[in-house]
C-alpha cells in the first residue's frame, strides 16, 4: 500500500504552501509536490483601472519586494506611453531596487535560512529560529538586522516609507535626490560592508558541514534566465533577458520585455495555484528554468564591481559549468548583497545623481506595454493592454516563484527520495524538505498574488491517497 | 516625540511599540493608540512611537536604543474591550517557528541576546478584541474601551519618564 506525507504549513517562507509526499507500497517516495494554496487575482481586479495607477496597485502584491513590482509595472506603463525616462531617474530606481534586494536577501539569509545553517537541520525546532540564532551567534544576528535596516532605510530615504513607497511612477520618480539624502546613505555604507564580510565569512565556514544537503537540494541540470547588461554584467532594473541551458550555452539573448510572451509560456498543474513558466521552444517541462540569485550568477560574466567580482570568481569555481545545487542560492545571495552595496556607492558617487530632471510625461501612445525587472527572488514580468483612454483591459504577471516552480517541485522530490526511507518521517527530514523550498526564497504571495497567513504544511499519503501523517506548524 | 531611526541618534527614554492591522477591525487598536500617543507626546523628544503590522526581529535594535518599552496590541485571549497593563516576562521561552512575527517577550529576549540590553521597564498594554474580520471599524466593546486604554497608556509613559 502506498502512502502520502503532507507538510502543511511549510514554515519560514514568504507565503502559504503545502507539500505532499506520495509513498509506494514499499514505503519508498514515488512522487512529491509543492502546492501553493492561496489565490487572490490581481490581474483581474486591475481591469478597468487607469494604467497610471498600476505601479502603486501592483506593489501591494508583496510587502517584501514591492519595489520590483513598482519598477516592472512602471516600465510597462512607460512602454504604453512610449517614453524613455531621464538617466538620473533610471539610476535612482536602480539604487532603490538594489536597496530592496539587500534587505530582502538579508531577511532570507539571516532570518529564514540561518537557523538551519547555524544550528543544524536536526536542531530542536523550538530553538531553530531567529531567537536561537541570536543566542548562538549574536554577532551574526546583529549583522542581519543591520543589513535589513541598511536596505530599508535607503528605501525610506528615497521613497518616503519602508514598505510600498509611491515614489516610482510612470515616467520616472516623483522627487529628485537631495545632497543631504545622498550623504546619509553614503554614511551607512561602511557598516554595511563590515556586516556583509562577517556574513560571508560565517557562511563559508559553515557550508562545508552541509555536503549531503548540497548534493540533494534541487541539484540537477536546468536552464537559467535573468536580466543582463550588454557588457555581460549583472542587472536588476534594466538590460535584456538571457537564457542559458544546463551547460551554460546561451539559447536566448537580448530578449526585451515586448518579446517575452513570444518566448515564455505558462503551464498549469492541478495541484498548485501558481503557474509553471517555461521556455516555449523547448516545451513544458523541458523548457522549465530557474531564476533568482543562482540563475543570475550562473548567467553573468561579471558583477561589474570589484569586491563582488572577486566573490563571483570564487563562486564559479564551485562547478565547471553552471552551479546546479539550489543550496548555493544562499551563497549567491551574499555575493549579490555585496554587489548591491558596492553599486549603490558607485551610483551615488556620480554627481549627476542629484540632477533635478527625474520624470518624463506622456499620454497613451500604444495600447500594449510590457516591463521587466529583477526581484530579489527572480525575474518579474508585467504585461498590460489598455484602451485609447488608458483604461486597463488586461494584465498578465509572470513572477519569480512561478518560474522556479518546477525546480522547487523537483527539489522536494529529490530531498524526499534521499531522506525518507521505509515510510519513516522524522522532524529533521521534514525540515530538510522545507529547507529545499527555502533555498529559492519563494514568495507565495507574489506567485499567486494572494493574501492571508504565511505558513505551509506537509502531508504523507498512502498509495490509496489516505493521509498517514500531517505536520502543521 | 522623535521619529527618526534610533541608530546613531540619542537614546530614547520611552519607546511605544504598537502592533496591528488597521484593515482587520479590532486588530487595528494598537495602531489607533499609537496615533493617539503620537499626538499626545508630539512635543516630547524622550518618547518615540512606532506602529507596525507585525513585531519583527528588526525591532530589537529600536528596543535596545530605549530605556523603557511599552508594547501595545489587541488581544484575542482577553474579554472584548478588557484593557490590561502587565509587565512583560523576560524569561519565557519562545513558541515561534517562523521569523515574521514575534511576541513582546520574545522581542525582549532577542534584544537581550543580541545587544545585552536588559529591559527592566517593559510593559504590555492590551485591549481585548471582539472581531478581527476585514473592516476598518472597531467593535462596540473596543470603541468603548479606547478612553481607558489611552489613560493607561499615558500613565505608563509618564511613569517610565519619571523613573
Amino acid at each position: 500500500m502506498s502512502q502520502t506525507i503532507t507538510i502543511d504549513p511549510v514554515t519560514r517562507l514568504e507565503g502559504h504552501g503545502k507539500i505532499t509526499i506520495q509513498l509506494n507500497g514499499k514505503g519508498e517516495v514515488e512522487d512529491a509536490h509543492f502546492h501553493v494554496t492561496q489565490v487572490r487575482g490581481f490581474e483581474r481586479f486591475s481591469e478597468g483601472r487607469p494604467f497610471y495607477e498600476m505601479p502603486s496597485l501592483m506593489a501591494r502584491i508583496c510587502g517584501i519586494c514591492p519595489v520590483s513590482h513598482l519598477i516592472a509595472s512602471a516600465k510597462a506603463c512607460e512602454a504604453i506611453m512610449s517614453v524613455r525616462i531621464p538617466h538620473t531617474a533610471a539610476q535612482l530606481r536602480r539604487v532603490l531596487n538594489l536597496a530592496q534586494m539587500v534587505q530582502s536577501h538579508a531577511l532570507s539569509f539571516f532570518y529564514l535560512a540561518s537557523p538551519d545553517l547555524l544550528l543544524g537541520m536536526e536542531a530542536d525546532p523550538k530553538v531553530r529560529n531567529i531567537l536561537g540564532v541570536a543566542a548562538a551567534s549574536p554577532e551574526l544576528g546583529r549583522a542581519g538586522i543591520a543589513l535589513r535596516r541598511f536596505g530599508q532605510s535607503i528605501i525610506e530615504i528615497l521613497g518616503g516609507k519602508r514598505i510600498h513607497p509611491g515614489w516610482v511612477v510612470p515616467g520616472g520618480v516623483t522627487e529628485p535626490l537631495e545632497s543631504a539624502q545622498r550623504d546619509k546613505i553614503l554614511a551607512m555604507i561602511p557598516e554595511a560592508y563590515a556586516n556583509l564580510a562577517l556574513a560571508l565569512a560565517a557562511y563559508k565556514k559553515i557550508a562545508g558541514q552541509f555536503k549531503h544537503e548540497i548534493e540533494v537540494f534541487a541539484n540537477f541540470p536546468s536552464n537559467y534566465l535573468s536580466l543582463i547588461n550588454e557588457d555581460e554584467s549583472i542587472e536588476f532594473t534594466d538590460g535584456a533577458l538571457r537564457i542559458v541551458d544546463a551547460t551554460g550555452t546561451i539559447i536566448e539573448d537580448g530578449m526585451t520585455a515586448s518579446r517575452y510572451s513570444e518566448a515564455i509560456g505558462e503551464a498549469v498543474e492541478p495541484y498548485s495555484y501558481t503557474k509553471f513558466a517555461y521556455y516555449k521552444p523547448l516545451g513544458y517541462p523541458a523548457g522549465s528554468y530557474r531564476v533568482g540569485p543562482l540563475a543570475r550568477l550562473n548567467i553573468v560574466k561579471t558583477m561589474g564591481t570589484p569586491e563582488a567580482d572577486a566573490e563571483l570568481i570564487e563562486f564559479k569555481q564551485l562547478a565547471s559549468g553552471p552551479v546546479e545545487s539550489s543550496f548555493y542560492y544562499h551563497h549567491a545571495r551574499l555575493v549579490e548583497m555585496l554587489y548591491g552595496i558596492e553599486k549603490i556607492e558607485q551610483i551615488l558617487a556620480d554627481p549627476r545623481i542629484l540632477e533635478k530632471h527625474v520624470r518624463a510625461t506622456a499620454g497613451v501612445n500604444r495600447n500594449e506595454g510590457a516591463g521587466q525587472a529583477e526581484a530579489p527572488r527572480g525575474t518579474l514580468h508585467h504585461h498590460y493592454k489598455v484602451d485609447d483612454n488608458g483604461k486597463m483591459l488586461w494584465a498578465n504577471l509572470v513572477i519569480a516563484t512561478g518560474q522556479n516552480n518546477k525546480a522547487m517541485n523537483l527539489g522536494v522530490l529529490q530531498v524526499a527520495q534521499s531522506y525518507v526511507k521505509g515510510g519513516k518521517f522524522t522532524e529533521g527530514i521534514l525540515n530538510r524538505v522545507e529547507a529545499v523550498v527555502r533555498t529559492f526564497d519563494p514568495c507565495l504571495s507574489c506567485s499567486s498574488h494572494a493574501a492571508g497567513q504565511m505558513p505551509l504544511e506537509v502531508l504523507l499519503l498512502s498509495a490509496a491517497g489516505t493521509v498517514l501523517d500531517r505536520v502543521a506548524r | 516625540m522623535t521619529t527618526s531611526s534610533p541608530m546613531g541618534e540619542a537614546k530614547t527614554r520611552c519607546l511605544v511599540l504598537a502592533c496591528g492591522n488597521t484593515l482587520r477591525s479590532d486588530d487595528g487598536v494598537g495602531p489607533k493608540l499609537a496615533e493617539w500617543a503620537t499626538e499626545r507626546f508630539h512635543e516630547n523628544r524622550d518618547v518615540r512611537v512606532v506602529a507596525r503590522q507585525q513585531w519583527t526581529p528588526d525591532l530589537a535594535e529600536e528596543i535596545a536604543a530605549a530605556d523603557s518599552v511599552l508594547f501595545v496590541d489587541a488581544s484575542a485571549k482577553s474579554r472584548p474591550g478588557r484593557v490590561s497593563l502587565t509587565a512583560v516576562p523576560s524569561n519565557r521561552g519562545s513558541g515561534s517557528t517562523g521569523s515574521h512575527h514575534l511576541e513582546a517577550h520574545e522581542l525582549i529576549g532577542l534584544t537581550r541576546s543580541l545587544y545585552g540590553s536588559i529591559k527592566s521597564h517593559a510593559m504590555l498594554l492590551t485591549v481585548g478584541a471582539a472581531s478581527t474580520q476585514l473592516g476598518e471599524e472597531f467593535s462596540k466593546p473596543v470603541e468603548a474601551a479606547l478612553p481607558r486604554a489611552q489613560g493607561l497608556l499615558e500613565k505608563a509613559v509618564l511613569r517610565f519618564l519619571a523613573n
